[in-house]
């Protein structure tokens, strides 16, 4: 349903103590921007929860509600007719806050604005993955080398190995540039020229891709050694991704700025992907490369103690936020080679399901519907081993439930460590890790020590939502919902216009057989009374409703090509002034067939001793001469 | 384009029945447009919903209006109707 712009200018306005609280308005791409003046006059959560605000933020004074590319403008315009309030620009608001947010809050909030679009697909993906490659490890059933597997992992992982792409996409619409250029930069990050990003560390793959035998990735020269391009790609990446869109969001702008309109078209898409490829691929991926050369290195020697494997433990989320741990895979084949037994994959586990642990505290205690629907599934994947989608769409927003997460997984990695256990094959984590550990017992204790720790600290420190939860919410009326109704089967009234459908379940009569004079002369027009077995009345077509009469007890119907209906539950039931009845809907609300009207006490209407008789009739049946009446 | 202001004084208003008879009086003159204003809002009197969504109750004063063909006898006629039902 197409956002009711004014409305959400208006439920905004109501949530920020009106125009008068407000010193400057603007918008950007995706943004309104606000400088408030008293900042306890803003309900925070009535904001959140607005049809149409996507996010919120504060920087010191500025309010920006993330409403998003194509909208924000609209709803501006409204809140400005609706408030008064004069436009200012972004650096007016920007001048206008004073302060600023910390930079690395920022930066959180900005990927999660990237990654809240982009969840179901990695939800979808992350559940799938965790399934398909828990029942490859099962012994005995041969899954994991049949065609099903194959194409059921492809399935799966599309999403995990094209990441780049959608994330860039998300990013290039946060950041207000073009979502195709984003695009563009999302899938030369993954290009097939490069080698897959997840095997930069596999020696064997790095020679059988490139032809050569060293092991050593090799670079495309574009000025001597000075520009170099080691031809890697970023599959599974997130922040190298966020970064190249930024840059590129930024050259895009500029370009637009400075580049005369006329040519506008062909210098600005071709400068901004080239800039930022060469930037990207140049300056961005080497810094990334080199870090995640010495996070590989420390993880390797961190193992080797429980300390270590108490920090790496703690470290493991923020290593899943860069994108670096599919290079683990690399630590644990060596494992395996050297000592047949993986004691990477306890640790792995350990700090997945402490970030299980964390979403899932926080589905199960937010009161928001948005954040539940969000925060429960993507639990269920990070049970699984699969922990983007708590990560980004859950833990990092909030932050404490990242750090809780963090807690549990280094002391469920410590255990693990002095434990002493490990698998005997890799790949797998969290639930499904059970069928390769060497002592289910052992895995199970460092599973609810992780998990039930990040769990425990998130209840009880993670706490803002629900005190703001009780403020109360201001909300405009709600919108008819777009809800499947059962449409009732049969058709009492047809004409030229449409068919009219029982209004209510019983046996229906012709009006001329209604016991009333009005009714039964045709006056109000033709149609027909059911005499009813139940005791809703619903709509009999989609339409308008054009009339509720103030006793509750009738309603008037709007429909195709003018059909104008009256359902007027019972005769003379006017006297009974809304007693034993209740009305869903009012004058002017769009109604779907099927959908309920108003309900009625038939013990009531029979008590103040009138007819139940549900009078259905088409008032404008003068209008057409093919009225037929199915009784 | 005559016209008179009418008090109700019926108890219940201008609910289906007598709204369905006047409408019905309403589209009977032939080339008269009827109007019916309560307040502000005005609507013609022949649609039946528009009549019945103005919430004419007793005491409300309302006016009608009469536009083209025999406007003396559609007056006449309608303040009849409303003497006897409203």
């Amino acid at each position: 349903m197409a956002l009711d712009y004014r409305k959400c200018a208006e439920e905004i306005a109501a949530n920020i103590g009106g125009g008068e609280n407000v010193i400057s308005a603007a918008h950007c791409a995706t943004r309104l921007r606000l400088v408030i003046a008293d900042n306890a006059k803003v309900n925070k959560k009535a904001l959140e929860n607005v049809d149409g605000v996507k996010g919120m933020f504060e920087s010191n004074g500025q309010l920006q509600l993330i409403i998003g590319t194509g909208t924000v403008n609209k709803v501006f315009d409204e809140f400005i007719s609706v408030t008064g309030v004069q436009a200012g620009t972004k650096d007016d608001v920007k001048a206008a806050a004073a302060a600023k947010q910390p930079i690395w809050k920022q930066m959180l909030k900005t990927i999660g604005d990237v990654f809240v679009p982009i969840l179901p697909a990695i939800v979808a993906s992350g559940l799938m993955m965790g399934l398909v490659e828990a029942l490859a490890k099962v012994p005995g059933l041969g899954f994991g080398g049949s065609d099903w597997f194959a194409f059921l992992d492809t399935v799966a992982n599309t999403a995990f190995a094209y990441l780049p792409v959608i994330v860039a996409v998300s990013a290039a619409r946060v950041f207000g540039g073009n979502i195709f250029l984003g695009g563009v930069i999302g899938l030369l990050m993954i290009h097939s020229a490069f080698l897959n990003g997840w095997n930069v560390a596999n020696v064997d793959a790095i020679n059988s891709f490139f032809g050569v035998t060293d092991g050593i990735i090799p670079k495309w020269h574009l000025i001597g050694n000075l520009v170099t391009i080691q031809r890697s790609g970023y599959q599974g990446h997130v922040i190298p991704v966020i970064i190249a869109v930024f840059i590129m969001c930024k050259v895009e702008k500029w370009l637009h700025k400075h580049v005369p309109e006329m040519i506008d078209l062909f210098v600005t898409p071709l400068t901004t992907v080239l800039v930022t490829a060469l930037v990207t691929l140049w300056i961005v991926g080497p810094i990334f490369s080199t870090l995640e050369t010495w996070v590989l290195a420390g993880a390797k020697i961190l193992v080797r103690n429980p300390l270590g494997a108490c920090a790496m433990g703690a470290l493991y989320p923020c290593t899943v936020v860069m994108g670096l741990h599919h290079m683990y895979n690399v630590i644990e084949a060596g494992m395996l080679a050297e000592s047949g037994l993986n004691t990477w994959m306890p640790i792995a586990s350990a700090a997945n399901f402490a970030q299980f642990g964390a979403c899932l505290a926080v589905g199960l205690k937010v009161a928001n519907q948005k954040t539940k629907s969000v925060a429960i599934p993507s639990s269920l994947s990070a049970a699984l081993g699969i922990t983007e989608p708590a990560i980004f769409g859950v833990n990092m927003r909030f932050f404490k439930p990242f750090v809780a997460g963090m807690i549990g997984g280094a002391i469920g990695s410590l255990v693990a460590a002095l434990l002493g256990f490990g698998a005997t094959a890799y790949g797998v984590t969290g639930i499904p890790g059970y069928l390769t550990v060497s002592n289910p017992m052992q895995y199970t204790i460092v599973l609810l020590i992780a998990g039930g720790i990040a769990f425990a600290i998130t209840w009880f420190i993670w706490k803002e939502e629900t005190e703001e939860t009780e403020a109360p919410v201001v909300k405009a009326p709600e919108p008819v919902k777009e809800v499947e109704y059962k449409v009732p089967e049969k058709t009492v009234i047809s004409c030229s216009a449409g068919e009219i459908k029982a209004p209510v379940e019983g046996k229906v009569v012709p009006y001329t057989e209604i016991p009333d004079e009005t009714f039964k002369q045709g006056i109000l027009g033709e149609g027909v009374g059911i005499w009813p077995e139940n005791e809703t009345v619903v709509a009999p077509y989609d339409g308008e409703i054009s009339s509720v009469a103030e006793s509750k007890h009738a309603v008037g119907i709007t429909g195709a090509e003018d059909m104008e209906m009256l359902i007027h539950v019972g005769v003379d039931t006017v006297e009974m002034n809304g007693d034993g009845f209740e009305v869903f809907v009012k004058a002017g609300d769009k109604v779907k067939a099927g959908q309920p009207l108003i309900k009625f006490n038939r013990e009531k209407i029979k008590a103040a001793g009138h007819p139940d008789i549900v009078v259905t009739l088409l008032t404008n049946s003068d209008d057409y001469d093919d009225v037929k009446i199915n009784v | 384009m005559k016209e008179f202001k009418y008090l109700i004084t019926d108890p219940i208003g201008i609910h289906a029945r007598p709204a369905g008879l006047l409408a019905k009086l309403a589209k009977s003159f032939e080339g008269t447009t009827v109007f019916l204003t309560k307040g502000d809002q005005t609507v013609k009197a022949s649609q039946l919903m528009k009549l019945m969504n103005l919430g004419v109750k007793a005491g409300d004063e309302v006016t009608i209006q009469v536009e083209g063909g025999d406007e003396d006898a559609a007056l006449a006629a309608l303040e009849a109707f409303l003497k006897e039902n409203l």
